[in-house]
C-alpha cells in the first residue's frame, strides 16, 4: 500500500497522546490475532522493520547526519538525534562490552507506554514496544549495518528503566546488498 | 490496561512520520484480519472512538479551552486547536447547514496518507476513517452526539480531503467510559 515519498511532505510537529493511543489499538489488535505472546512480539518487530526501512531514509534527509566512523557514534546519533525526532525523548547510552559492539539506550520515560498501567493478564512475555526494535534494526539494516535489537528491561515487567540492546553484527557487504523483506 | 497519562519532563512534541507509518500498519493489519472494506472501516470508526474517549481528557487539561457555547465554537476548537495540535494542520471549516448543525472540515494535506496509495482491491477502504472514530468519542464525552463521516478522500482521487461533521443532539445521561 506504500510508495515512495515523491514530493517532500511538510514537516509536523504534533502531540504524542494520538500516536501512543493508536500504538496500543495496533499491539491490542495483534493480541487478538495471535494467541502466543513470541507471535505478537515476532510481528510487531517485523512491522517496525518494514517501518524502520522508510525512516531511515526520511531521517537522514531531515538531520543531515554526517558518516559515522564508529559503532558508538552511530548509537548517538540514534538516541540523540533519532529519538529526539521521532519520540521527544533522548535515552541515555552505555557500551556493555570492550570491543564496542553491544550498548543499550536506557529510557527513563517511555512515551509508548504512558497510558499502560500494566500488561493485561496471559500477557507476561509481551514485548509491548517491541516495533521500536524492529524500527532500529530495520533502519540499520538500509545504511549496510546489522544488527540484533531487544529488549533487555522493561518497566511494564517490573523493572526500573526500560533498557533496548543494540548488537552490532558483522558488516553488511554494501556490493551484494539486497533488501531483504 | 490503561491509566491517567504521567506528565514528564521530557518533550510532548514527535515529529509526525512515525506515526504516519505505525498507523498505516495498523490499517495494514485490519485489511488482514477482515475480508471487506466496510468492516475494516467499522472497526477503524470503533478503535478512533475508543481512543477519542481517552485523548479527550488530555486535550483538555492541556489546551485550556473552556466550554464551547455553540457547534460554531466548537468547530473552530476542533479544526484550530485540537487538528493543530495531534496532526499539525489546520484544516479549514466551511459549508455549514443553514440551520447550524453541520460543517465540513476541508484538509488540504492529511499527513497519515503521506506514504499511501490505495491498492486497486481496497477502492471502499476509508484509510483514515480512525479520525472519525477519534472526533466522535472525544466529544460524546462533553456531551455531544455527533455524526463525523469522509465525504471526499484524496486516495481516491478528490483534490481535498473532506470530513462532514454533524451534529445529533446533546447528551444529557452519563454515557459508558467506552465501547468494547
Amino acid at each position: 500500500m506504500s510508495r515512495p515519498a515523491h514530493r517532500r511532505p511538510e514537516y509536523h510537529k504534533i502531540n504524542k497522546d494520538l500516536f501512543v493511543l493508536t500504538y496500543g489499538a495496533l499491539v491490542a489488535q495483534l493480541c487478538k490475532d495471535y494467541e502466543k505472546d513470541e507471535d505478537v512480539n515476532k510481528y510487531l518487530d517485523k512491522m517496525g522493520y518494514g517501518i524502520g526501512t522508510r525512516l531511515v531514509e526520511d531521517f537522514l534527509a531531515r538531520s543531515c547526519v554526517r558518516r559515522c566512523h564508529s559503532y558508538s557514534e552511530i548509537i548517538d546519533i540514534i538516541a540523540q538525534v533519532a529519538f529526539k525526532m521521532y519520540l521527544g525523548i533522548t535515552p541515555s547510552v552505555t557500551c556493555n562490552n570492550s570491543s564496542r559492539t553491544e550498548f543499550s539506550l536506557i529510557l527513563d520515560k517511555n512515551p509508548l507506554v504512558e497510558f499502560v498501567e500494566e500488561l493485561p493478564a496471559g500477557r507476561s512475555s509481551l514485548c509491548y514496544c517491541n516495533l521500536l526494535c524492529g524500527i532500529i534494526r530495520g533502519a540499520l539494516e538500509m545504511v549496510h549495518l546489522a544488527a540484533d535489537v531487544t529488549f533487555l528491561q522493561d518497566t511494564l515487567k517490573g523493572d526500573r528503566v526500560t533498557e533496548i540492546g543494540i548488537t552490532f553484527l558483522k558488516k553488511l557487504d554494501e556490493k551484494k546488498y539486497r533488501r531483504k523483506k | 490496561m490503561s491509566r491517567q497519562a504521567n506528565r514528564g519532563t521530557e518533550s510532548k512534541k514527535m515529529s509526525s512520520e512515525l506515526f504516519t507509518l505505525t498507523y498505516g500498519a495498523l490499517v495494514t493489519q485490519l485489511c488482514k484480519d477482515y475480508e471487506n472494506d466496510e468492516d475494516v472501516n467499522k472497526q477503524l470508526d470503533k478503535m478512533g472512538y475508543n481512543i477519542g474517549v481517552r485523548l479527550i481528557e488530555d486535550f483538555l487539561a492541556r489546551s485550556n479551552v473552556g466550554r464551547c457555547h455553540d457547534f460554531r465554537e466548537t468547530a473552530d476548537v476542533i479544526a484550530k486547536v485540537a487538528f493543530k495540535m495531534y496532526l499539525g494542520i489546520t484544516p479549514s471549516i466551511t459549508n455549514w447547514s443553514p440551520a447550524g448543525d453541520e460543517f465540513s472540515l476541508i484538509l488540504e494535506n492529511n499527513p497519515l496518507v503521506d506514504f499511501v496509495e490505495l491498492p486497486d482491491n481496497h477502492s471502499s477502504l476509508i484509510y483514515s476513517n480512525l479520525l472519525c472514530g477519534v472526533l466522535r468519542g472525544a466529544l460524546e464525552m462533553v456531551q455531544m452526539a455527533v455524526e463525523a463521516r469522509f465525504v471526499q478522500d484524496t486516495l481516491k482521487g478528490d483534490g481535498v480531503t473532506e470530513i462532514r461533521m454533524r451534529f445529533i443532539r446533546r447528551i444529557e445521561d452519563n454515557l459508558p467510559a467506552g465501547e468494547e
